[in-house]
């Protein structure tokens, strides 16, 4: 393609990029906020692509737009109606945002000179050599799952910790979802959802040799789930005590641990995979943690501690 | 060795999250273990630091830059001893506390988890993963204020905002670094960075982000609300501990990464926030209404000394590494005591105090004994700390600091007598003492006689500090 498309492409990108920020911000319903963040989130996505970043586009395909995007809208479902705002409160409240606006942005630009000289040297060469020793094929999931698994098994703590205290502010509050809008919801959320366990299962698979893996997966799977919930499905997940959901929620991040040091039986240091086995212990790794980060997301959209039995609708 | 870092880091983390899965006499089990376990592995992590010296272990057998480095020298097996001595006693403390109460089911997991991620931070050699690091100690923090509901739900949600903006402080730092040297190792770091402005941008990212989380004036809005309306083993957690670990990845990025970045001026400033905070956060404590008020801005106060460090420098390092243990023990211990005090009367209203010493006379006593090492009384830790702050401000003749510490000691013993002077007035039996009263009282007066015993430790704690030379040369 001509070059100049490109560029043209690229400008208008972020040129809307920075519309839809702003938008997300400032728009005058929460509801028109929350949209332009989600569409945001989805163009984030086509800039990554752009910067030859597929992996981090994937992730901010499925959780910049999807997740988060039904985590605000949840939110959003539960505020009361906002009280109109006086004229002198919003008048501070631009003056505010303004001084913070020419803040951020002499900010930004002093950040921005300086990156710009930046030589970004970065470890490709050294990850594409280690590769052979890593287990897969695709760089990204040997950096996750392999080289810098420590640093994912704290990440996918934080999750489940999220969790934890989620559940801890209380039981979630939720009026019936049953306020269905169009009675061919509930189907449609049906058949969608084997096309979501499908094409989590297949992201999953390539992320041995191709960008995907248990991320975007388990965000995938996970916003599958909270669609079908949306969609008037009631969840199998409860709050109850030896819930064994407790066990799959916490999954990832115990067999990443029982992983790092069950090596150790074998006189190997901590986290060090055997060489031969290291491609199944990776492959066995990122099911249990997209299967875990799939369930922590949708618990995560509960918003709330859920009843220790779904039915009766006092009881949520 | 190598195992026993990794034992440090695993065992609190997989009790924290059976402490979610289980139930019943078996989730106790499983809880008692993981402290006995954890601190155990602590104990072991210091005594072979004390007699190796330091030793690194690469994660995986991937070696720096492209693996994460662990590492285990003086100033990380300090505060590793600190976070198990303090987390066994308040995890005793809080067995008693949460009895029988629905809010301990969320505790456990939350503060077990929160140690795991202590001792992550205080044994990674990899700039990157102490950030994932402060995330996973930022979400469980946050989750132990606002378990309380209420007033602690406002708090810990502005807790969490704080929280997350110096993570992204902090987190653009990293980014600076790694595309100046392609390179998160902290060793790389610091053999990498040329006398480039990018490494002074990325210091101040850094430091800006970190002091905002260790609650440093006037950056220490947030943490009175959030200390004094959580529950109180975990106000104890949070004020004893949690600062302590951006404190503690602040003095190892300034001496170990950034040494050659850290200059005076930002030094210099560094030490008057650091008196600005001690005047602001005596004198608010000074004026407190409530004990647990009183006791949270004592801490903002207290993170001041730590601050003044940076710019003293040489053998104030290993005074203020002191003091901050010092201040854990003792801080812990009288945020243990508010517990106790709000669980026996019903209130912890310091003009409604009058006489309290007959219903809680160990909680009182515990009280005051931590009070002497938080104001710096002979002997306790806290009078070595500031002593060795007072000599290096002397060898340098920086006559704020002479001026500074002992005006902060004054007010600091302005509002300890606040509680106790009241108390001991007029002495009242309580007509029905608790069950649960000795257990309310008992390790907090552990932490306020360990919080002494530390003034008489020194000579091995800075033979401990010295290992690995966390301080640059003899440190």
């Amino acid at each position: 393609m001509m070059a100049w498309a490109i560029t043209a492409f690229d400008a208008l990108l972020v040129a809307l990029l920075l519309w839809l920020a702003w938008q997300a911000i400032h728009a005058d319903g929460l509801f028109r906020a929350v949209i332009s963040f989600m569409v945001f989130g989805l163009l984030m996505a086509v800039a990554w692509v752009r910067l030859d970043a597929p992996d981090v586009a994937l992730a901010e395909a499925a959780i910049g737009a999807g997740v988060t995007g039904a985590l605000l809208l949840s939110a959003l479902g539960r505020l009361p109606e906002r009280d109109k705002e006086a004229p002198a409160d919003r008048r501070a409240r631009g003056l505010a945002a303004v001084g913070l606006a020419a803040l951020a942005l002499g900010g930004a630009t002093a950040l921005a000179t300086i990156a710009w000289a930046l030589p970004a040297p970065g470890l490709g060469r050294e990850v594409t050599e280690a590769l052979p020793k890593s287990g897969v094929d695709n760089p990204v999931t040997a950096v996750l799952l392999n080289i810098r698994a420590f640093d994912t098994l704290l990440e996918i703590g934080v999750l489940l910790l999220a969790v934890i205290a989620t559940w801890a502010l209380g039981p979630m509050q939720w009026s019936a979802p049953a306020r269905v809008m169009s009675p061919a919801l509930p189907v449609l959320g049906r058949l969608l959802f084997p096309m979501f366990v499908l094409v989590s299962a297949y992201v999953l698979w390539r992320g041995g040799h191709a960008p995907g893996g248990a991320f975007p997966a388990g965000a995938l799977m996970g916003a599958g789930g909270v669609l079908v919930f949306f969609a008037g499905a009631k969840p199998w997940i409860t709050g109850a005590e030896l819930d064994p959901w407790r066990w799959l929620l916490s999954l990832g991040l115990v067999a990443m641990l029982v992983a790092a040091v069950g090596v150790g039986a074998t006189g190997r240091s901590f986290f060090e995979y055997p060489v031969d086995l290291a491609g199944l212990f990776i492959l066995a790794l990122e099911v249990a943690a997209a299967l875990s980060i799939a369930i922590l997301l949708f618990a995560l959209c509960l918003g709330g501690r859920p009843p220790h039995r779904w039915g009766s609708e006092d009881e949520a | 060795m190598a195992w026993a870092a990794a034992w440090v880091i695993a065992i609190p983390c997989v009790a924290g999250a059976l402490a979610f899965a289980l139930r019943g006499a078996l989730r106790g089990l499983f809880i008692a273990l993981g402290v006995a376990g954890a601190t155990a592995a602590a104990a072991a992590l210091v005594v072979f630091v004390a007699r190796d010296g330091a030793r690194d272990l690469a994660l995986g057998g991937w070696l720096a830059p492209l693996g994460i480095r662990l590492r285990a020298d003086g100033l990380s097996a300090f505060f590793i001893a600190l976070q198990a001595g303090v987390g066994a006693i308040v995890s005793g403390y809080a067995a008693g506390y949460f009895a029988g109460d629905r809010e301990g089911k969320a505790f456990w997991p939350l503060w077990l988890t929160l140690w795991a991620g202590l001792c992550g931070l205080y044994l990674t050699g990899d700039l990157f993963n102490a950030y994932v690091a402060l995330e996973l100690i930022g979400v469980t923090a946050v989750g132990l204020v606002a378990a309380s509901g209420g007033a602690a739900l406002v708090a810990g949600l502005r807790y969490l905002i704080v929280t997350l903006t110096g993570s992204l402080l902090y987190l653009a730092g990293v980014a600076l670094v790694y595309a100046e040297i392609g390179a998160v190792d902290m060793e790389a770091a610091a053999q990498g960075l040329g006398p480039s402005p990018v490494a002074h941008v990325a210091l101040a990212l850094m430091a800006a982000g970190l002091l905002l989380k260790t609650a440093v004036f006037p950056m220490h809005f947030w943490l009175p609300p959030a200390h004094a309306n959580a529950a109180a083993p975990a106000s104890a957690i949070l004020s004893g501990l949690v600062i302590k670990g951006s404190f503690y990845l602040l003095v190892r990025i300034w001496n170990d990464v950034f040494s050659a970045h850290a200059d005076d001026m930002l030094a210099e400033l560094m030490g008057v926030l650091g008196v600005a905070a001690v005047i602001w956060g005596s004198a608010q404590a000074i004026v407190a209404a409530r004990v647990k008020m009183l006791v949270a801005y004592s801490t903002v106060a207290q993170v001041g000394y730590l601050l003044m460090a940076f710019p003293l420098g040489g053998d104030a390092w290993p005074g203020a590494m002191y003091f901050a243990a010092a201040h854990g023990l003792a801080k812990a211990a009288m945020f243990a005591v508010a517990g106790a005090i709000a669980r026996e009367l019903g209130h912890d209203d310091i003009a409604k105090l009058g006489g309290a010493a007959g219903t809680l006379p160990a909680g009182f006593f515990a009280f005051a004994l931590a009070g002497v090492s938080l104001i710096g009384l002979p002997p306790s830790g806290g009078f070595l700390g500031k002593w060795l702050l007072l000599s290096a401000a002397a060898d340098h003749d920086h006559m704020l600091y002479l001026a500074a510490i002992p005006a902060g000691t004054l007010m600091a013993a302005g509002y300890v007598f606040r509680v106790i002077a009241p108390a001991l007035a007029e002495l009242r039996r309580a007509p029905r003492p608790s069950p649960w009263r000795l257990w309310r009282e008992a390790p907090p007066l552990v932490l306020a006689l360990a919080a002494l015993a530390l003034g008489f430790s020194l000579s091995p704690a800075l033979v401990l500090l010295s290992r690995g030379a966390p301080f640059g040369g003899g440190g």
